[in-house]
Formats: structure tokens, sequence, C-alpha cells
């Protein structure tokens, strides 16, 4: 039990890491992001290519530096011409956009799956609540808890974090105090990106790598930003870990059914609680 | 150096004129209102220096610079603070972080968050409250203590006293002469007459997006004011 338990928090962190930056970037933009999963997806073949040379940790710095550049140019390019524009608009150019980055790796890597190793770092196990637990895994539970911490004290106790939170609710006010919100807008999906890509990154050694594996985890990752309400990043993390163990408790006792309860709660929250778990939160 | 200057402004909303062919000035350390009905255009002026209404005639110059598109937050950088219509204070930041926000584009000068609880000091009282939790002359205060943060050389107020009590408004007129006295160009967009006689030396009178009246306050009565704003 234990040990599903843990599995669950595992790859709730994994998507909590992935989601928020799909949160934040909602929060300021408002935009419905599908580009996304095509985000993790790069960051996981980016991450791979640079650690078959460098090794795995390298390949983790290149990604989210790969990314975040991404994100900005994602910004500037596309957030901010359409952001004027139906919301609908920029919804379908950022699913075109999963769909260009999904041929773009499987022209560069091919349609095969691939596996990453787990760092030597980070490999082997060590005993934790009784049981011989894989260190990468508990590694992944740690990186989603600082994740949190950091963002959480980004938003809370600076300057860029003041005007992040003060744009998400009134760009136009913001922007009359002098700050330039296009600047912080750029920030914000460069940062949400490489939280993409970071999460791609460590999702190699626990996932298999292909191209579709961005739209299969965008999946879990819209549900668990509609549970936890949309822009709310307590209500990411809390549904992130809920939706985990919903998903490995799925798999292990109702197979039959994994895939389909997490939507079921997604149903049932939205009748129950259209805003979300946490939704209105500012953070 | 006039600190913001209009001459021959146009400025629309998408197709819709409102200001048309609008020429005003203010000067370091002046206290100017600019007076009219309803809907003759006043908030477009703090708009147009704003970049939400959209300048397509004339010339604007901005802190002594010519700004043809002015972005939001190009008149903060030249030292032009704006207290908008609604106050407009950010439900999510508490009263200090709404006003550590005014900060941004902080110059050197007297106004801290310190100093503007001692000018303020029921904001001291609600600093970790939100800022929307607040009565509207509160907030009133909190929006001028956001836009001073950032130590202006010019505040341009846009109906402040709309929605409060008059003993709140008199409280306003103190601040700003004290503000006045103190050397900060004050801009008044208002209707209120009394309030604007109380605090302005100089006056423009707007109908239909132009001015149509301007002058000095001294001599002129007050009657002669209202007849500009009352319908």
């Amino acid at each position: 039990m234990t040990i599903h338990i843990l599995n669950g928090f595992v790859y709730g962190g994994l998507l909590y890491i992935l989601s928020v930056g799909l949160v934040l970037i909602f929060g300021l933009r408002r935009v419905v992001n599908f580009a996304h999963g095509g985000l993790f997806m790069v960051g996981a073949y980016v991450g791979y290519a640079v650690a078959l040379h460098a090794g795995f940790f390298t390949g983790l710095a290149a990604a989210i530096a790969v990314l975040a550049a991404i994100g900005i140019l994602l910004d500037i390019g596309v957030f901010r011409p359409l952001q004027r524009h139906d919301p609908l608009l920029t919804v379908l150019v950022t699913f075109g956009i999963l769909l260009i980055l999904e041929d773009l790796v499987r022209s560069i890597w091919g349609k095969d799956y691939v596996t990453v190793s787990v760092p030597a770092l980070l490999s082997g196990n060590v005993e934790f609540l009784g049981l011989q637990y894989p260190v990468y895994r508990l590694m992944v539970i740690a990186l989603a808890l600082v994740t949190m911490a950091g963002l959480t004290l980004w938003l809370k106790r600076s300057a860029i974090g003041l005007h992040v939170r003060a744009s998400s609710v009134d760009a136009v006010t913001t922007a009359m105090q002098g700050v330039n919100t296009d600047r912080v807008s750029a920030t914000v999906v460069g940062i949400g990106a490489a939280l993409a890509g970071m999460s791609g990154v460590v999702a190699g050694p626990l996932l298999t790598l292909s191209p579709s594996m961005g739209s299969y985890i965008l999946v879990d990752c819209f549900i668990v930003v509609v549970v936890g309400g949309l822009g709310s990043f307590t209500g990411a993390f809390l549904a992130a870990m809920a939706i985990g163990q919903i998903h490995n408790f799925g798999i292990v006792y109702l197979p039959w059914a994994a895939s389909s309860i997490p939507f079921l709660i997604m149903i049932g929250v939205l009748i129950w609680r259209p805003q979300g778990l946490a939704g209105g939160a500012s953070t | 150096m006039t600190l913001l200057s209009f001459r021959d402004v146009a400025s629309y909303y998408g197709s819709a004129r409102i200001l048309d062919g609008v020429s005003l000035e203010v000067g370091p350390g002046e206290r100017i209102g600019v007076l009219g009905r309803n809907g003759v255009g006043k908030t477009t002026v703090a708009n147009t220096i704003l970049g939400i209404a959209t300048m397509k005639a004339g010339r604007l110059e901005i802190g002594g610079r010519e700004m043809k598109a002015p972005r939001h937050f190009d008149a903060a950088h030249a030292g032009i603070s704006i207290v908008p219509q609604g106050r407009r204070i950010i439900p999510v930041l508490t009263v200090r972080e709404n006003l550590q926000l005014g900060a941004a584009t902080r110059r050197p000068g007297p106004w801290t968050v310190e100093a503007i609880y001692d000018l303020f000091p029921i904001l001291r009282e609600r600093a970790d409250r939100p800022g929307t939790a607040l009565s509207g002359g509160q907030q009133q205060m909190l929006a001028i203590g956001r836009a001073l943060m950032a130590n202006p050389d010019l505040l341009v107020l846009d109906e402040p006293s709309e929605g409060l009590a008059p003993v709140i408004v008199d409280q306003l007129v103190d601040v700003l002469n004290r503000l006045g006295r103190a050397g900060t160009a004050i801009m008044l967009i208002e209707q209120n007459i009394g309030f604007v006689r109380d605090v302005v030396e100089r006056y423009y009178v707007l109908s239909k997006g132009r001015v149509v009246d301007q002058g000095r306050l001294d001599g002129v009565s007050l009657e002669a004011l209202k007849a500009h704003v009352s319908v």
C-alpha cells in the first residue's frame, strides 16, 4: 500500500511541475496553452540528446534554458499579437504548435520509443517508510515540493512576483504603475515553459519518450488545472497529488477504469464546484 | 519644460472620436483642473496619456518627450502618476502590496510606504487587509498613496471625489494642497466644482471633446464654473 501511495506522489509531483507552468501562463495570459504538452515533450528530447554527450544534469540545465527561450519566443511571437483576438483563436494556434512540435521531434529523433536511464548519482534504492524505495523517485517528490516552495516565495516575496500577481488580475492598472507588463508576461511564459521542459527531462527515466508523450500527459494536466481551479497554484498542487494517487491506485486496483476515473472526478468537480477546488484563490 | 502638453490632440476609442483638437499643458508645480459634464472626454485625457485611447492627430509631450503612441507604462516612467477613475485597487494584493506596486518606477523623493502611512494613518492600521476590503474613501487614499510611491512630478487624479462623503472630500483637499505646496504638480479631472476651486489655480473646461474655456481661477465665480458642468 505504502509503495502505491509513494508512486502516486511521484506521478502527482511530475504532474504538478508540468501543470503549474500551465497555471502560470493561464493566470497571466488567459491562454489555454495546448502547446504545453509539446514543450514537455521537447524538453524531454532536448534533455535526452544533451545527456547522451554531457550527462543527465547538463541535459536538465540545457532543457530548462532552451525551453525558457522557446517560451519567451512563444509569448512575443504568438500570445502577444493574439492577446486582443478571440481566445479560441489562440487555443487553435497553440494546438497547431503542439502538432508542429510533434512532427519536428519525429523528424529529428524518429517515432520509435526512447528510454532514458536514471542518472548514476540518483540510482539505487534507499530505505524509506520501511521500504526499499528508488532514490530517483523520492527526488521527483522532493523536486515538486521545492518547486512549489520556490514559486510561492517568488510570487509572495519578490518585486516581479508582486507584478505577476497584480498583472494577472488587472494588467492595465499594473502597467499604469510603470510595470512593463509585456516583459512580465514574457518572463512568466518563459518560466512556465522552462518548468514544462524540466518536467519532461525528469519524466525521462519514469516514462518512455515518444513524440506523442506530450499529448498523453496534457490530458491529465488539464484535469489537474480544471479540478484545482484555473489559475490556482494551491489548487494545482492538491489536484496533482490527488490525480497522481487516483491514477496509480486505478492502475493497480481498477485497471479497466483507470483512465476514466480522473475524467469522472473532473466532471463531478465541475458540477459541484465549477470554479475548481481552490478556484478564486490567487495562489 | 512642461510636464504634460497636449497640442490639438484628437483621441479615439476604435472609430469613435472623443477628443477633438484638445490643447492643454501642465508645468512643474502647477495645479490645474479639467472640468466638464459627464461624457465630454475628461477621462479620455487621462486615457490618452496612458495609451488606452488612441491618439490619431496632434502632438502629445509627456515629461518633455513627444509620444506618438504611449504605452501604458510610459507616463509613470516620465514622472506622471495617475489615480484612475474608480481607483482600480488590485483586489488580490494587500494594502501594503498595493502601495509597493506603485514603487515600480520609484524615483528619489520623500514618498515611502511609511511616509504614505503618516499621510493616511488608516492605511497603516489596514496594511495587511486586501486593498478592496477598504471603504471607498480609504480606497481613494490608497490609490493616491500608490500613485505617490513613484515620487511623481505630476499627479493626475480622475474624478477622485466620486462617491465620497463631503468630509472625506475635505480631507482630500487638505492632502492635495499639502502635496501642491510641496511642489508636486496636480491635474484634477473633476465635476465637483467646489473641490476643484479649493485645489487648483488654473482650469480647462471640456465640452464635446474640445476645450471651450480656460483660465486662472482668480476672480471666476463659483456659479460661472458650475454652469460648465450643470446639465
